[in-house]
């Protein structure tokens, strides 16, 4: 499935709240200078992944507040001669982790945690039929809040992936041709539309590597589940469509293509072929671009969208020999 | 019978053994005298497996290894396409092409007839430029086509008495004469046009194509099913020739979907029934064989000689003994013989008794063939048999509605 999205609103970032906790603990002494500072046991304790540890060391370092020996990890302090690397365990050390900073990192856990888990579990429902949650089913399964939940749903909500009904409940699916036919009809408006606005603006260099990649991909032969036109097709988007100036317009595409997107890695994951004609189609319209040729791409995009539409319904139409899944997530409830 | 342990492979051939050809399919052609009559002209050995519409489709779609021959209906072709489970098929290897009839190439025997919602064959037909099916003609094809009929509905005259026979309509299936004692047929791509033709024709439901039905359209039709279904107004769905004749010769039935060889069958045990000629027009279906997309080398030979065969005249006269046309008539015609060919294709009435399939006699002497003459009957098709857009929704909630129990 796809990595959470990034949480860009009021909540702080996990390198941020790390930060802060090292920092508050360096301050008021309870890490001495020399103390050895490595990501393992400091995402340990924290529980997050390194990766959030080692960019707030990277900036506590910046800041000098700790320093890189000739050992791994860093010290404590800055650099000082005569100082001997101290290598403690951490948990002895009765570090003090600020509440809200607890709080929000256990939070930030659980969202990305609960966010993958549900998607995934909607995503295999969709073609199924209709489906409607409960927000403290959800929560009770989890064992978190009913805020968390709801955060979690409303950006599935953006991706297009469950709605609210009039009665105001969480609706998942069904996955029709109906609404995959009305989102191939926004792409047809504002693709090509897009692409021809952001001629002036892309790399041409990126755009020949893409056609080279293309062309690795199209001679590939053999594999049955091959999903190599999904990444070219979002590549060729990303690097032509997408780079239009109009932000208003790009940010209409990306969200019209969210339920698109899920859906189509739906059907690849119940076992369907993957669509591989449309590698030559994308061929066809990088060679034009790099040709200049703006307003033809335009159109042979607007007509590969077409053949998209019809080869997409035609995939939906055969997931009908599949039978219903035994069992679906127990906050599921069919509709 | 078991498939060939090793996946994507045809069976082995040995030198000393007879080339085997293993065809997947339904009742609706997989008849012992065939396979039987296809090993000797052949010089090969068959195996059939004989599935339900359901299950045969989705075998066939999922296990491409598990047969070298695919007999079923065009409405089944998008499955299996789409599962890339089948090969397209060389017309300059099929001998007789060029004698296959304008209804399957076209759509329509006259240009002045139409075409009727939903997939006419032509429709799926051609393999087009990008692997997608269409009706402009190409060299290669997707299913060879074979036998087809138009289907409609029987009645017990005794129970719908004062019914015109004339002004029959797909409406009767839901008169009140009909309570409690309605049965269709259960496969997802056929009751529900039954259904639908009904309701359309009852003014209850209209539909904008009822060949492409909407999910909102499709939402309303199994509302009305369901609320049927609640008062008891069916007395069961059928899934078989077998099952669909047990529901009418108990009298379980007075009135239900039918298919000609189940018609012929009750007739055969002289229970009276009638075969609607709807008013609104017949439901079309069109079966054809196609080619496990395993298939290559020698046994892709066979199956080609299988194909081939099934156009010669033979096969497609044991189908007209249960009321199946066949694409090309010239050939059949001239196996048939004039008795049988009058009845069955000119509309004549009976010369004499004649046999179905398994030699029983299905017809009297001096009936006529209900709707008529081979032309009058395919000029008068209101919808074929299809696999619309909203396929996979339709599927789901006719599950619904067929499966035991309360709703």
């Amino acid at each position: 499935m796809s990595p959470p999205p990034a949480r860009d609103a009021a909540p702080e970032k996990r390198y941020d709240l790390v930060e802060r906790v090292v920092r508050v603990n360096i301050v008021s002494g309870r890490l001495r200078p020399g103390t050895v500072l490595l990501e393992g046991p400091i995402a340990e304790l924290v529980q997050t992944s390194r990766a959030p540890v080692k960019k707030a060391l990277q900036a506590l370092e910046a800041e000098r507040l700790i320093h890189v020996f000739d050992g791994r990890g860093y010290l404590v302090g800055p650099p000082h001669p005569g100082l001997e690397p101290q290598r403690v365990d951490l948990r002895q050390l009765g570090l003090d982790i600020p509440e809200d900073i607890e709080a929000a990192l256990r939070s930030r856990g659980s969202w990305e945690r609960i966010y993958v888990a549900v998607e995934s579990a909607i995503a295999s429902c969709l073609a199924f039929g209709e489906y409607r949650m409960i927000e403290s089913d959800i929560a009770t399964h989890f064992h978190v809040s009913r805020t968390v939940v709801r955060d979690v749903l409303s950006r599935l909500q953006e991706r297009g992936l469950v709605r609210k009904s009039q009665t105001s409940r969480w609706i998942a699916g069904p996955l029709t041709a109906q609404s995959m036919r009305d989102r191939f009809e926004l792409r047809k408006v504002l693709e090509p539309m897009a692409l021809v606005g952001a001629s002036a603006d892309w790399d041409r260099e990126q755009i020949s590597q893409l056609r080279i990649r293309a062309e690795a991909a199209r001679q590939q032969t053999g594999d049955t589940t091959f999903s190599g036109s999904d990444d070219i097709e979002a590549a060729l988007l990303q690097c032509t469509v997408l780079k239009a100036p109009n932000a208003q317009l790009v940010e209409f595409i990306q969200q019209n293509l969210l339920p698109l997107n899920a859906a189509n890695r739906i059907l690849t994951q119940l076992g369907l072929p993957s669509d591989r004609v449309a590698i030559d189609e994308h061929c066809m319209i990088l060679d034009l671009i790099l040709n200049n040729s703006i307003e033809p791409a335009a159109a042979l995009l607007r007509d590969h969208l077409t053949m998209a539409e019809h080869r997409s319904i035609a995939r939906l139409k055969v997931v009908a020999v599949i039978p219903n899944p035994v069992s679906f997530a127990p906050y599921l409830i069919r509709v | 019978m078991t498939a060939a342990k090793s996946p994507r492979r045809g069976p082995a051939i040995s030198k000393s053994a007879r080339p085997r050809l293993r065809v997947l399919g339904t009742e609706i052609t997989l008849l012992e005298p065939l396979r039987e009559q296809a090993q000797r002209d052949l010089g090969i050995d068959i195996s059939f497996e004989v599935l339900d519409f359901v299950e045969a489709q989705r075998k066939a779609a999922m296990q491409p290894e598990s047969f070298d021959v695919y007999d079923q209906c065009f409405h089944n072709l998008d499955i299996v396409w789409h599962w890339r489970a089948i090969q397209p098929i060389d017309t300059q290897r099929i001998a007789q092409w060029g004698d296959v009839s304008e209804l399957t190439k076209s759509g329509r025997l006259r240009a002045a007839a139409s075409v009727g919602r939903g997939d006419a064959p032509v429709k799926k037909l051609y393999v087009q430029p990008g692997q997608a099916l269409g009706r402009r003609p190409s060299r290669y094809i997707s299913m060879l086509p074979t036998v087809y009929n138009m289907d409609s509905f029987v009645y017990d005259p005794g129970v719908f008495t004062g019914f015109d026979a004339s002004q029959a309509t797909w409406g009767w299936l839901f008169a009140e004469q009909a309570r409690g004692r309605l049965a269709l047929v259960d496969e997802p791509a056929i009751g529900p046009f039954d259904a639908a033709l009904a309701l359309e024709a009852l003014g209850l439901m209209q539909f904008s194509d009822i060949g492409n039905m909407k999910v909102p359209e499709i939402d309303q039709m199994m509302a009305i099913l369901n609320a049927h279904k609640r008062e008891g107004f069916f007395c069961g769905l059928w899934k078989t020739a077998a099952e669909s004749v047990d529901f009418m010769q108990s009298g379980r039935a007075s009135i239900q979907s039918m298919w000609s060889p189940g018609t012929g069958a009750i007739r055969g045990r002289g229970i009276e029934v009638v075969e609607a000629v709807p008013r609104e027009g017949y439901r079309a279906w069109h079966g054809g064989l196609c080619l496990s997309s395993c298939l290559s080398g020698p046994t892709l030979d066979v199956g080609y000689d299988y194909l081939n065969w099934w156009l010669s005249g033979w096969p497609g006269a044991l189908m007209s003994r249960q009321g199946y046309y066949i694409s090309v008539p010239s050939a059949v015609r001239r196996v048939l013989g004039k008795d049988e060919w009058g009845y069955w294709y000119e509309g004549h009435a009976a010369l004499r008794d004649l046999p179905g399939t398994d030699g029983r006699i299905v017809v009297r002497a001096g009936q006529v063939r209900s709707g008529g003459s081979y032309a009058a009957r395919t000029s008068h098709i209101a919808v074929w048999n299809t696999t619309m857009d909203e396929h996979n929704y339709l599927v789901r909630r006719w599950t619904e509605f067929a499966s035991p129990g309360p709703l």
